[in-house]
């Protein structure tokens, strides 16, 4: 699903932000991304959906070649994957049901699907009875929440997240894991940039640590909220 | 569906950035005006001229004193200088009912006893490049006092012509750059909540048709509204100024352009122009953001 083979990335300005990557992350996953400020992480996420081009090496994610892709495909690109920012990036003047529609109406879905569609995600990440609320109407976790659904509405093959925790309170940070983990669950890819250390522990799965542009290390760790939850509902049949 | 949905967003744009929309309106529309006013000005002129330099015609005024008999003999004269091609009696009692018509109402304030005017000759010429000659060979008559033609009004207003282009480009020009200054401002203000929207438009997968459609659809709106009010006040003042200029000279009144004759021209030009204006403005203002690429996602 991602492949990359001798990434480097050289800004404009000189800056070397990541030396000779090479991984793979397969369809399922569940990832973190961790390491010291600068040392890459975000440029990683960067190149993987084509907001910047590697300066060597080879990309593939989601069967398009990010080294030759056409300008005008990058949006189609990105269809296959819910970014998820820090900041939230929901628009003001757009309540929350109209905030998560976005996502489709962008892409030119029929407003029935939509309708379906955004009822049901709003629903998996509990803001059901809050769709006419406006951003600056809910908390952090709510906001991040919308993002989320977002992301989520146009059913991606992966989610990117770069610090999503990193704006809301730590107990909120929790029901945002947990909620990417449901939807790792359900077969989506879900890689996750965080400085939170406490919550990689907790969570565990895929962690990748880079260090000063390269990957320090790549391990896996027991995924105790997966294990759990899968227990639970095998439990119940 | 689609489309209807980017419409709607257009409209939506102009509301809730209303106070820069406003803005935009103000701006187009005085820059539409000036430029209208130019232009008109510039079409009536123009009409005048074509109209008072109607044909190549001469006219030779004979001396005043010359009695109707003696001036009919004259005009053999003139039928033997061979670069005339035609020419016709022009009696006093002729030129004095013109002038009346003409001037209107200076007429009447600077009337005194008696005409006037001399008898004159309205004369063609056949070859207009052996102008010269002609004249002064007419000049050589006896009992001729002047030879005018109709031309030097004509360059005159040509001149005014010229002079009203001349201001009215720099004027357009200078105001040009005002708007462009203002807008590039307007945008630069609410650059913020454009490039949120237009980077959360990218990550979620947006082509930069699907971008660009709204805002060129709030562009073409508020160019369009521009124009058709530029229109409406230039229609609205064009019959009071006329009458006030044809108050002061006569002829102006019948050799211009009536309201009714200039309003759709007007209303479809100004539109047109308008509408490009938005166009060309809305694309070159989302180009910026749409051409660039590295830093218009995750960086924003
Ligand atoms: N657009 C850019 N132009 C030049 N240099 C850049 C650019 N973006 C990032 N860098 C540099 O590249 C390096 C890696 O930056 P990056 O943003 O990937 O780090 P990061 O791991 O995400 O850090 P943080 O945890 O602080 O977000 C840094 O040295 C940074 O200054
Ligand atoms: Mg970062």
């Amino acid at each position: 699903m991602i492949h990359l083979e001798n990434v480097s990335k050289v800004y404009p300005n000189g800056t070397e932000a990541l030396k000779n990557i090479s991984l793979d992350i397969n369809k399922g996953e569940f990832v973190f991304i961790v390491g010291p400020s600068g040392a890459g992480k975000s440029t990683f996420l960067k190149l993987l959906i084509r907001e910047e081009k590697a300066s060597f090496g080879k990309i593939k994610v989601s069967g398009y070649d990010l080294m030759k892709i056409r300008r005008r495909k990058i949006p189609y690109l990105r269809r296959k994957m819910g970014i998820v920012f820090q900041d939230f990036r929901l628009i003001a003047k757009m309540n929350v049901y109209d905030n998560t529609a976005f996502a489709m109406r962008v892409i030119g879905s029929p407003e029935r699907a939509i309708k379906k569609r955004v009822k049901e995600v709003l629903r998996q990440v509990g803001l059901e009875g809050k769709e006419k609320r406006k951003p600056g109407e809910i908390s952090g976790g709510e906001q991040q929440r919308v993002s989320l659904a977002r992301a989520l509405v146009n059913k991606p093959e992966m989610i990117i997240a770069d610090e999503p925790t990193g704006n809301i309170d730590p107990e909120l940070s929790f029901d945002i894991m947990k909620l990417l983990v449901d939807i790792n669950k359900a077969g989506t890819t879900v890689i996750i940039v965080t400085h939170e250390h406490e919550l990689v522990k907790e969570f565990g799965g895929r962690i990748i640590t880079i260090e000063d542009g390269e990957i320090k290390s790549d391990e896996n760790y027991p995924t105790k909220y997966h294990n759990k939850k899968t227990e639970t509902e095998e439990d119940k049949k | 569906m689609k489309i209807f949905y980017l419409i709607k967003e257009g409209f939506k744009n102009i509301w809730t950035n209303r106070m820069m929309s406003l803005a935009s309106v103000i701006v187009l529309v005085s820059c539409l005006i000036i430029t209208g006013a130019a232009s008109l000005i510039s079409v009536n002129v123009t009409s005048l001229i074509s109209k008072i330099g109607d044909d190549d015609q001469i006219t030779v005024y004979l001396d005043y004193e010359m009695n109707d008999l003696d001036s009919i003999k004259l005009g053999q004269q003139l039928g033997r200088i061979s670069n005339i091609d035609s020419y016709s009696f022009y009696s006093r009692d002729e030129a004095i009912q013109k002038y009346k018509e003409v001037l209107g109402n200076i007429y009447e304030s600077m009337q005194d006893d008696g005409n006037p005017f001399g008898n004159a000759y309205k004369v063609k010429l056949k070859d207009l490049s052996k102008y010269k000659q002609t004249v002064d060979r007419i000049k050589k008559i006896k009992g001729v006092t002047s030879v005018s033609d109709r031309s030097d009004i004509a360059n005159k207003l040509t001149k005014l012509n010229y002079f009203v282009t001349i201001v009215g480009s720099w004027v357009v020009l200078i105001l040009a750059l005002v708007t462009l200054f203002i807008i590039s401002n307007t945008i630069k203000m609410t650059m913020y909540s454009r490039g949120h929207e237009i980077s959360i438009m990218k990550s979620v997968g947006a082509t930069n048709s699907f971008i660009r459609v709204p805002f060129i659809i709030e562009a073409m709106v508020i160019g369009l509204l521009s124009g058709v009010i530029s229109a409406g006040v230039i229609c609205a003042v064009y019959t009071p100024v006329r009458d006030m200029t044809s108050g002061i000279i006569g002829f102006i009144g019948e050799s211009t352009f009536t309201v009714e004759q200039i309003m759709i021209p007007t209303f479809i030009v100004m539109s047109v122009i308008g509408l490009l204006i938005g166009i060309i403005g809305g694309y070159i203002s989302i180009a910026r953001y749409l051409r660039k690429e590295g830093g218009d996602i995750l960086d924003w």
